[in-house]
């Protein structure tokens, strides 16, 4: 792949070029107008106050208070939920290429697509079956002499979101992680055994540098759709814990005055540009991912 | 290979780890929802319970027909695509490339406002509005499974064949690359139909109703008849990819199994 730039250059190769884009005009109008066109539209409108105006007043509620906190609670459950995610997801991805055989792979492969996108709402309600008050786990740690609910915990908590988001997190790392593990060759570990290296430093020297920009980038994956995960959080907590689109959700769903909806507009804004930076990382280290894979 | 005993370790783990946060959780519901009446006993009241609420086969329906039309413009949309993508328009494919991607990272929250800021009336006084909206979210799904299928396939000789004996660009699409994609066209429907089908957070906060919204309000009656819900949801999603990954093998396969049996044969 030459470069990401995409101007059509006004040369003799003109009408080539236009015969190149047109079959394509349909998925462009398509993204143009269902995916960008509402992001933009809802950025405008967040930059005007009730009369029309321009302003940046919308911002101003989500520099401070109870906004702010549900923005720094939201970004810390997604990195706790990213860092479990692409820790666990990583060692399954390596034991699963390391040691299974291709059938068993090809299943888990099929089971972890279904878990990866199993943030819905039963996936809440499969939790409080597990570890709610009354969940067949929290009953049989407790006949073991372990009662969980004895402090702070429980499933509608920080604690119990951050539960409930591995069950989706650590499968979508796993897909995600796999062909970059499966990527890596038998021959590197000869070549670097032959020059007189441990497995240990074959680790450190040669395979974990090949593997981390693949590693951030999934990171940020993850960290991207831990953010704008909705279903099951609102399922699970009710608005118990303060994350942003929970809130968004409320705005939403009461009956709107236009302060309300100006704040609404912002915080969705805001969400944007959070993952607006995970996408940065993400893109960054595909990049750098790809630089690895052609030298 | 030899057998290390830091193999069995990290085998261990895996295996202790994934029981822990995965199977414990599917066999709690899955223990929940066969609970009698009353909490006694094993029975299927739950799910009996389940099918007899208003709105079960309604709403079951609504969803199955909104996703089954997004997988079908998803498909319509991206086949044309990515075949003149990897034929011709290479030099768009890092622009395709990224808006294909951006689904994973706009929060849908984000979208679903979005939505209603920029639809016109007429869009969002309609159910099938979320039609595209499905296939806006698919995107990300679509657009690998046809990529990978594509590559497998020497596109190029295909097309140069079929169109110098005369084959229109839609007869070539339609009888020479789709058949020869076949095993991606059937992944890409079935992802962009089991998405639709789950979908929560745009139709909801369109204020839509669909199965996925519906079960929601059913389960604040009933926990052990929404846990019985969430237990039939899962099943019903590993049957669908069960499904498509048989197909997709079914599509794939021939050729080396055919090869096989003429290996036999002769």
């Amino acid at each position: 792949m030459k470069s990401g730039v995409v101007e059509t250059p006004k040369t003799a190769q003109g009408g080539r070029l236009g015969s190149q884009v047109f079959p394509l005009l349909p998925f462009f109008a398509f993204t143009g107008y269902f995916l960008i066109w509402p992001v933009l539209a809802v950025t405008l409108r967040s930059l005007r106050g009730n009369e029309g105006e321009w302003t940046f007043s919308n911002y101003t509620p989500l520099l401070h208070g109870s906004y702010l906190h549900a923005f720094v609670t939201s970004i810390k459950l997604s990195l706790v939920t990213s860092v479990i995610g692409s820790l666990l997801g990583a060692l399954f991805a390596f034991v699963v290429v390391r040691y299974a055989t291709g059938r068993f792979s090809a299943v888990l492969d099929s089971i972890s697509a279904v878990f990866a996108n199993s943030g819905g709402v039963p996936l809440a309600f499969m939790f409080i079956a597990a570890f709610g008050t009354e969940g067949l786990v929290t009953r049989v740690l407790k006949t073991l002499g372990w009662d969980i609910y004895a402090g702070h915990f429980t499933i509608f908590s920080f604690t119990g979101v951050v539960m409930v988001y591995s069950f989706f997190q650590i499968p979508l790392m796993f897909l995600v992680f796999k062909p970059a593990i499966g990527g890596l060759r038998k021959e590197w570990l000869e070549a670097s055994t032959n020059l007189g290296a441990t497995q240990l430093t074959y680790w450190r020297r040669v395979a974990i540098p090949m593997l981390m920009p693949s590693f951030i980038g999934a990171f940020f994956l993850l960290f991207a759709g831990g953010f704008s995960a909705y279903a099951t959080a609102r399922a699970l907590t009710v608005g118990t814990v303060p994350l942003v689109p929970i809130i968004i959700g409320t705005l939403v769903d009461g009956n709107v005055v236009s302060d309300q909806q100006n704040l609404g507009d912002a915080l969705a804004v805001g969400m944007i540009i959070v993952a607006g930076v995970a996408m940065v990382g993400y893109i960054w280290a595909q990049k750098s991912a790809a630089k690895w894979r052609q030298s | 290979m030899k057998i290390s005993p830091f193999k069995w370790i990290l085998i261990g783990a895996s295996a202790f780890l994934s029981l822990l946060i995965f199977v414990f959780p599917l066999f709690a519901a899955a223990t929940y929802s066969f609970r009698g009446e009353a909490g006694k006993g094993r029975s299927l009241a739950n799910y009996r319970w389940l099918l007899e609420q208003d709105g079960f086969y309604p709403n079951l329906f609504t969803s199955l027909k909104l996703a089954a039309l997004a997988g079908i413009l998803s498909l319509v949309l991206m086949v044309p695509t990515m075949v003149f993508l990897n034929l011709k328009a290479q030099r768009y494919k890092p622009l395709v490339d990224f808006l294909c991607i951006l689904p994973l990272i706009i929060p849908v929250v984000s979208l679903a406002i979005g939505a209603q800021v920029a639809m016109p009336e007429f869009v969002q006084n309609s159910e099938y509005e979320l039609v595209f909206f499905f296939a806006i979210i698919a995107l990300p799904y679509t657009y690998r499974a046809l990529d990978t299928s594509l590559q497998t396939v020497p596109l190029k000789t295909l097309v140069e064949a079929s169109r110098s004996l005369g084959a229109s660009w839609v007869a070539t699409i339609l009888k020479v690359i789709v058949p020869a994609i076949r095993s991606g066209i059937l992944g890409a429907l079935f992802l962009a139909f089991a998405l639709g089908i789950g979908e929560f957070t745009i139709t909801s906060l369109l204020h839509w109703e669909t199965f996925p919204t519906w079960t929601v309000g059913a389960a604040q009656s009933n926990i052990l008849g929404a846990i019985a819900l969430s237990v039939f949801s899962f099943v019903g999603a590993i049957a669908l990819l069960a499904t498509i990954s048989l197909i997709s093998r079914r599509g794939t396969k021939p050729e080396s199994l055919e090869s096989e049996d003429e290996g036999v044969l002769l």
